[in-house]
């Protein structure tokens, strides 16, 4: 039996789809089953993140409403085995699913699959209610700016109210040049504001745009430092126990190794 | 700290919203609608008016953060006693 698990932040545009996909993408690749489910009805965007769109037949209201077999709607990843994309429909809206209707199908999946990972719309509504009416556990995005904390700890709040446990902080975009200059909050402030479980921090990382504009999640990338972080928040996900130290910025002498290798 | 205020320097963007951030996160978490404050002042002024004599439109009540925790203050302004008590 796998595991359900809503990937969520109620504020929009702190990573939530990027985190699924490199997530997804990154269980995958160590070997486990995964679907990932997007759950942003009529605004999808899942598929064009990892590079399915032109695959897409099939979508989660297509099952719901009968017209196909939940197995056949699942898209199966061009570049890694055993991840596959069950994809929103476009052409309908937030509420036209009931969260009974997103909980029957997070059930079926996980009885063949290790993983399901829920990508939920951003906001605190319906959208975020069936996203996580399927889920036993969660993983709470934020990046470490004002209203992003903010948002976390509201939609937080919400899932534990509904029972979800445990919640997972990841820690999106962090900069630790910004922290060290004293004009971002750190990792250890999100965490006590948040009071949640850190299982990573992602750095901020200029390859996560190169890799959206190709549809190449980031962890196929494997000298990217937002790749690694993917990598390990994975292997936690799979209860390997990986330390999470403070990031620090990078040395010196590799920038200077960045810089002759065109990295910067 | 002070020697940095007298010199003009303020204080860091992170820390200034480290301290925003825990007092609106306090207050999201507080959570009391206007609904039950109301409820709770109607039951408050009637058991206080066996007692004593108020002015109803005198009365007000407060929420206030202090430091982690919240103090809630009930202001009855002008009693009296109440003559049949």
């Amino acid at each position: 039996m796998g595991k359900v698990i809503v990937v969520t932040s109620g504020k929009g545009g702190v990573g939530k789809t990027t985190s699924t996909a490199n997530l997804g993408t990154a269980l995958a690749l160590i070997g486990k089953t995964v679907v990932v489910i997007d759950a942003d009805v009529g605004l999808r965007n899942l598929d064009v993140v990892m590079g399915l769109e032109s695959r897409i037949v099939y979508t989660s209201m297509d099952v719901i409403e009968n017209r196909c077999e939940l197995s056949r709607a699942l898209v199966k990843d061009k570049r890694v085995e055993g991840l596959m994309l069950l994809a929103a429909s476009q052409k309908n809206n937030k509420d036209d699913i009931q969260p009974e209707q997103m909980k029957a199908i997070c059930t079926e999946l996980r009885a063949t699959h290790d993983f399901v990972l829920v990508d939920s719309p951003a906001g605190i509504e319906s959208g975020f209610r069936n996203a996580a009416a399927g889920a036993e556990e969660a993983l709470v995005i934020t990046t470490p700016d004002v209203s992003a904390i903010r948002d976390a700890d509201r939609i937080t709040g919400l899932l534990q109210h509904e029972g979800v446990e445990p919640i997972n902080l990841v820690l999106n975009r962090l900069s630790p040049e910004m922290v060290r200059k004293g004009n971002m909050v750190s990792q250890s402030d999100v965490v006590g504001l948040l009071n949640l479980k850190l299982i990573g921090v992602v750095p901020e990382d200029r390859e996560v745009i190169a890799s959206t504009n190709r549809g190449i999640p980031l962890v196929h990338n494997k000298n990217s430092p937002g790749a690694q972080a993917y990598m390990r928040i994975a292997k936690r996900l799979t209860g390997q126990r990986i330390p999470i130290p403070e990031l620090r910025e990078k040395g010196f002498f590799s920038n200077i190794l960045d810089w002759f290798s065109g990295n910067k | 700290m002070n020697l940095r205020r007298l010199f003009g320097r303020q204080p860091k963007s992170s820390s200034v919203a480290r301290e925003r951030l825990r007092l609106v996160i306090s207050q999201d978490r507080f959570d009391v609608d206007e609904e039950s404050m109301r409820r709770l002042q109607a039951e408050l002024m009637q058991v206080l008016s066996k007692h004593f004599d108020f002015h109803v439109d005198e009365v007000r009540m407060s929420l206030k953060q202090r430091g982690n925790s919240y103090v809630l203050t009930a202001d009855f302004p002008n009693v009296n006693a109440n003559k049949q008590a």
